[in-house]
């Protein structure tokens, strides 16, 4: 069945985008992420416009992480306190990362900019926690449960400490916040929610227990989205409401059984997983950019920005 | 629809019957739809334009949508990467272009004609707004081919005339197809009445395409209140968000 999309103009299969939604939102509920990474190049592979998968894709973002965070929520697997002083961070990033954004722009290179970047974060991330994980499966094998990691030097030796009850941490909260300015710049740059780069950030680098680490990533990634869905319709008219409640119906279904699945799973396992899909994702824009394309010339509008 | 053509048609032969056959150059056109309608179901439409004209002229339709400014990028590889370099930005290229004609153009009307006229792809006699230094005429040229390539690819451009089909002697008849991906605006269609080389006789018909129903009250909203527009948006996703976490928590 086919439907016309008043705002990206194509004529899509309900069915489609119904399905699409519905395993993106099972991933996101699964691993804390917002699914971005993987919805907006699908979108735009289907035949939706750049500008209007983007845009829509981050309130799409905003409905699936309300549905995965009440659900990690009731198994108190939220830090409310961490996830503001992340949004703090958060805001400041991003506002920054449009202003970016803009002057990449006016360089006329954005979308190499945007395919590098994917590439190289996703690739090292993906890599990183592929490795990470394989060693934590190998030692859970052997030995009694991991110990916590600890932190080393110099990330105690910044002021400002803060105690975070949810996640056992004592740290301070400049930590957080900067994690929260990289990830903000990163996910305006990308266009996307950015959970793929912080969940890795809140367990390596903050040394927060994995299962808190989705539920609080997800509490910011809605306001994060929430923000980006309104510059996207007030300056680009870009949001197409009928295709995201389209891809949100499909998606807090498909949050609920993921976040289901992944209180079943080992948090190596989840983590093995996510870098997996990470990768995949690393190789496929890496191809897009090596191999020779179908036709050298390609189309652009000319005073759009 | 097929009965419908066949009314239509017979309709038109009832009038040409009645008309002098001696009256030179003549030249009447209609369409089966006044305006393309882009509903919800919309998956495409086809239009059929069918018409009245001499004995011995043939039939040229081009139908072209709104103008715009459009530029084209060249990929080259840099260390491995396809980069974009150059650009070209041609002035008011069409954002719709279909040909149809009873023979191929190229032999019914000279080049001259055809570049004046735009009629044909490679006649589109597109301008330059900005082209990179150092580039000759040769380099643009491929731009411009690049261009129609890539537009042929959206179904949006008609690589090769369609055929206009003749009914009788006088009555001819063509259909034309807008893919779902089809801009809105106004468009034109040119019917051309060709003989020994020229063109005799031009009619234009405006034909509009436009958004309909819930399609155009969503467009039209999300330009007008661009705010309230997407803070709804956001109250929408939270309400989902929300509502499926309800149900599944009673199912347990």
């Amino acid at each position: 069945m086919q439907i016309y999309l008043p705002i990206a103009e194509v004529s899509v299969n309900i069915f489609l985008i119904l399905g699409m939604g519905g395993g993106v939102g099972f991933l996101s509920g699964l691993f804390g992420v917002g699914g971005g990474f993987l919805m907006t190049p699908l979108l735009i592979f289907i035949g939706i416009p750049p500008a209007v998968a983007v845009a829509t894709e981050a309130n799409q973002i905003v409905a699936s992480s309300v549905s995965g965070v009440l659900a990690h929520w009731k198994r108190g697997n939220v830090d409310i306190k961490m996830g503001v002083m992340l949004l703090v961070g958060g805001v400041i990033g991003s506002t920054f990362g449009v202003w970016l954004f803009t002057f990449l722009k006016t360089l006329g290179q954005v979308d190499l900019v945007i395919k590098l970047s994917y590439v190289i974060f996703l690739g090292v991330i993906g890599s990183l926690m592929f490795i990470e994980s394989l060693n934590a499966m190998r030692k859970s094998k052997k030995a009694a449960p991991a110990k916590r990691r600890g932190h080393t030097g110099w990330q105690h030796s910044l002021p400002f400490k803060m105690r975070f009850r949810k996640s056992k941490l004592y740290i301070s909260s400049i930590l957080p916040i900067g994690v929260g300015i990289v990830v903000g710049i990163l996910s305006a740059i990308m266009g996307v929610g950015g959970g793929f780069i912080m969940v890795p950030a809140m367990i390596y680098l903050l040394g927060m227990p994995t299962a808190v680490v989705v539920g609080t990533s997800l509490f910011q990634i809605i306001f994060v989205t929430a923000n980006v869905t309104v510059l996207q319709a007030v300056n680009n008219f870009a949001v197409d409401v009928v295709l995201a409640m389209l891809l949100l119906f499909g998606a807090v279904i498909g949050a609920q059984f993921g976040a289901k699945a992944g209180a079943k799973l080992k948090g190596e396992q989840l983590r093995g997983l996510l870098a997996l899909m990470v990768i995949g994702v690393c190789i496929k824009i890496g191809l897009d950019l090596t191999l020779t394309p179908d036709d050298f010339y390609t189309l652009g509008v000319a005073g759009g920005h | 629809m097929r009965k419908l053509t066949h009314a239509l048609i017979s309709a038109v032969a009832l009038c040409t019957v009645t008309a002098s056959p001696a009256q030179a150059n003549r030249l009447d056109v209609d369409l089966s739809k006044p305006d393309v309608r882009l509903d919800v179901s919309f998956k495409g439409s086809e239009l059929l334009l069918f018409g009245a004209k001499d004995i011995d002229a043939d039939i040229i339709v081009v139908v072209r949508g709104p103008d715009t400014d459009t530029s084209v990028r060249l990929k080259e590889r840099v260390a491995g990467i396809w980069v974009n370099t150059d650009e070209v930005i041609f002035e008011d290229a069409p954002t719709f272009y279909a040909l149809a004609a009873t023979k191929p153009v190229d032999f019914i009307l000279p080049k001259e004609t055809l570049n004046r006229e735009r009629i044909g792809t490679n006649h589109l006699n597109l301008k330059t707004v900005s082209t990179p230094e150092n580039a000759t005429e040769e380099d643009i040229q491929n731009f411009r081919d690049g261009l129609v390539r890539n537009m042929v690819a959206k179904e949006l451009y008609s690589a090769q005339n369609a055929e206009v089909n003749v009914v009788g002697e006088q009555l001819f008849r063509t259909s034309l197809w807008f893919p779902a991906n089809v801009h809105v605006g106004d468009y034109t269609v040119d019917t051309y009445l060709v003989k020994n080389n020229k063109i005799a006789l031009r009619k234009t018909t405006d034909l509009q395409v436009h958004k309909v129903g819930v399609e155009a009250e969503v467009y039209d909203f999300a330009h007008q209140h661009a705010l309230i527009y997407g803070l709804l948006a956001i109250v929408i996703a939270v309400v989902s968000g929300w509502a499926a976490n309800a149900v599944f928590k009673k199912r347990g």
